[in-house]
């Protein structure tokens, strides 16, 4: 079922209403890295480039600089590498490019947005946790952590959230023009997991292999239809039919 | 009696909708004042129609997807106050140095380990002269030992990765890795500064037994007394961050971790600014003899001077006639 233990958040809101937000697991957490670090990479490549066209000679160029311009461009360099996480996650509602493409967002531990002093906190210590390669302190840290919590996250008091793409239209999609069967019949109220379980189904019955789709309605309508006989074998008679049967029983008004 | 499940996702989407839409709208940051109290009612009736589904709907999808709007709308709502250029004044005139006295148990264990290092490898190198093998890294031991000072072709341009150079850019690393390995226990901390300190004492004693104490001075000494001050405080950091985590007092372990985490990263804020504009001295005054040594080390000790005078008076007067009705308002 879905309320398996998964790693979460609760939240208690002002509003006395408790949230339940999914922890995004270290998978996430490493693409939303990858592309964040991909971004700057071509960034720097990018300005490497635009450098080299403007100035021909670029080794001669870089060391014609000046001590301060050297100075200059080393901590620019590292503010880039460094202040774009924070800025991102303090005025970008927690998220980096990396994390808005993957859908996670960084929060306090109870679940409001980060402030500057926790951004700044957590992206400090990604010196530590990349110790001693290749982030392993941290990836160790996420995985020994049950919010997936990497040291600088246990420091800062920050963890990340998932934000899922769930879609609400399969509760109210029409079903297609074919002759909808009576659902009324002996109709008993169906428990909101046999809803939900009836209309996973059908979203997905377009994809399923033609033995496995009616294998799996007829399962179904056994089990929410409490028909028999005729009535059954009509139901089952071709795949649209069961859907439809199907649709109607989940859609049924109490 | 509660609707099914369908039916009840049917009745109430609309508002759903308008305020995912209205959040979307608020995260672009073009919401009017109507549209905020808009905002605030769709969130309340979303906080109950969760509530609803957490009752009638668990583990269905309906209920997930509440969870997570009332989850955005909630950071919406509650966001900590925006960090504005007031703010940032207000850090650095008294947030940062008042910060930075109350915790200068800190910062004092964190220069004495420091200091400690400092006199272990310069007793260590004047002591036995072989020592400097161990101690000193190879490329500055080759300039000793003909007698050139390691800094003077910064300006003039020799390898890129002349060791002086390394020192330079290394500053801002050296500085965040000090604080951030605190995060072992303070381990690691201990470990950079007795490092940091036995390299600079034993490249001081080495100089001094080579006779270049005038270009050791000569390239320090405009920048070494508040670079090594930036250090020692990112130190006092690491080290806060460390006894939080071995005594965490009467909260719990992480509870106390992020409390001292907030207070020991403001001290490294509040360096960070110090920090660049050492970092232009260093990279332009302290190389070559554009400037008399006397002129360095007038500059070195007077910015040392401004740097600690600013740390332990700034904020004080403010904090004397505002502080106490403050402390006793909150």
């Amino acid at each position: 079922m879905h309320t398996a233990p998964t790693p979460h958040l609760d939240v208690a809101t002002p509003e006395r209403v408790a949230l339940t937000l999914p922890v995004a697991g270290i998978g996430y957490r490493c693409l939303a890295w990858l592309v964040d670090a991909s971004l700057l990479f071509f960034f720097w490549l990018v300005a490497y480039f635009a450098f080299t066209l403007v100035v021909s000679d670029v080794l001669g160029a870089l060391q014609a600089l000046s001590g301060l311009a050297r100075t200059l461009l080393v901590v620019g360099l590292f503010a880039t590498q460094w202040l774009y996480w924070t800025v991102g996650e303090v005025f970008f509602h927690g998220q980096t490019v990396g994390k808005r493409a993957l859908g996670i967002r960084v929060v306090r531990a109870d679940g409001s947005p980060v402030g500057l002093y926790e951004s700044a906190v957590r992206n400090l210590c990604r010196a530590v946790d990349f110790l001693p390669m290749a982030y392993a302190a941290g990836c160790i840290c996420m995985l020994l952590t049950r919010q997936h919590r990497r040291l600088g996250d246990l420091l800062a008091g920050t963890l990340l959230v998932r934000e899922e793409r769930i879609d609400l239209d399969k509760y109210t999609a029409q079903a297609p023009a074919a002759a909808a069967v009576g659902a009324q019949g002996a109709a008993r109220a169906l428990t909101p997991e046999e809803v939900e379980l009836v209309l996973a189904f059908l979203a997905r019955a377009e994809g399923l292999r033609p033995d496995v789709r009616r294998r799996m309605g007829e399962k179904l309508v056994d089990r929410v239809g409490g028909l028999s006989g005729e009535a059954r074998a009509a139901v089952l008679a071709s795949p649209e039919r069961t859907e439809a049967f199907l649709r109607a029983r989940a859609r049924a008004e109490g | 009696m509660a609707l099914p499940l369908p039916a009840f996702v049917a009745k109430r989407r609309p508002d759903w909708d308008a305020l995912q839409a209205l959040l979307a709208r608020q995260k672009a940051g073009a919401l009017k004042l109507e549209e905020l109290r808009t905002l605030d009612t769709l969130y309340r009736r979303a906080a109950a129609d969760l509530a609803h589904t957490q009752t009638f709907y668990p583990g269905t999808d309906a209920h997930r997807f509440l969870n997570q709007l009332c989850g955005q709308a909630y950071a919406a709502i509650y966001q900590p106050p925006r960090e504005r250029w007031p703010a940032v004044r207000d850090f650095f005139r008294r947030d940062f140095p008042v910060t930075l006295r109350r915790e200068l148990r800190f910062v004092g264990a964190s220069a004495a380990v420091f200091c400690l290092g400092l006199l272990l490898g310069a007793l260590v190198v004047l002591w036995e002269p072989r020592g400097a093998e161990l101690l000193v890294p190879a490329g500055v031991r080759q300039y000793v030992a003909q007698g050139r000072m390691w800094t003077d072709d910064i300006l003039s341009m020799a390898p890129p990765n002349s060791v002086a150079s390394g020192i330079a850019t290394n500053n801002l690393t050296v500085t965040i890795v000090t604080f951030a390995l605190g995060m072992l226990g303070g381990l690691g901390t201990l470990y950079m500064l007795v490092n940091n300190g036995v390299q600079i004492g034993a490249i001081s004693a080495l100089c001094i037994r080579e006779g270049m104490t005038r270009g050791f001075l000569d390239f320090i000494a405009a920048h070494g007394p508040v670079e090594l001050s930036i250090i020692v405080i990112a130190g006092g950091a690491g080290l806060m961050v460390g006894q939080a985590l071995i005594d965490p007092g009467e909260l719990p372990r992480g509870q106390a971790l992020a409390l001292r985490g907030r207070e020991a990263v403001k001290l490294v804020l509040g360096c960070a600014p110090f920090l660049a504009c050492i970092g232009v001295v260093e990279g332009y005054v302290s190389p070559g003899s554009l400037f008399p040594t006397w002129v360095k080390a007038a500059l070195g000790l007077s910015l040392g001077a401004l740097f600690w005078g600013y740390l332990l008076r700034a904020g004080n007067s403010e904090a004397v006639r505002t502080g106490a009705p403050a402390d006793s308002a909150s």
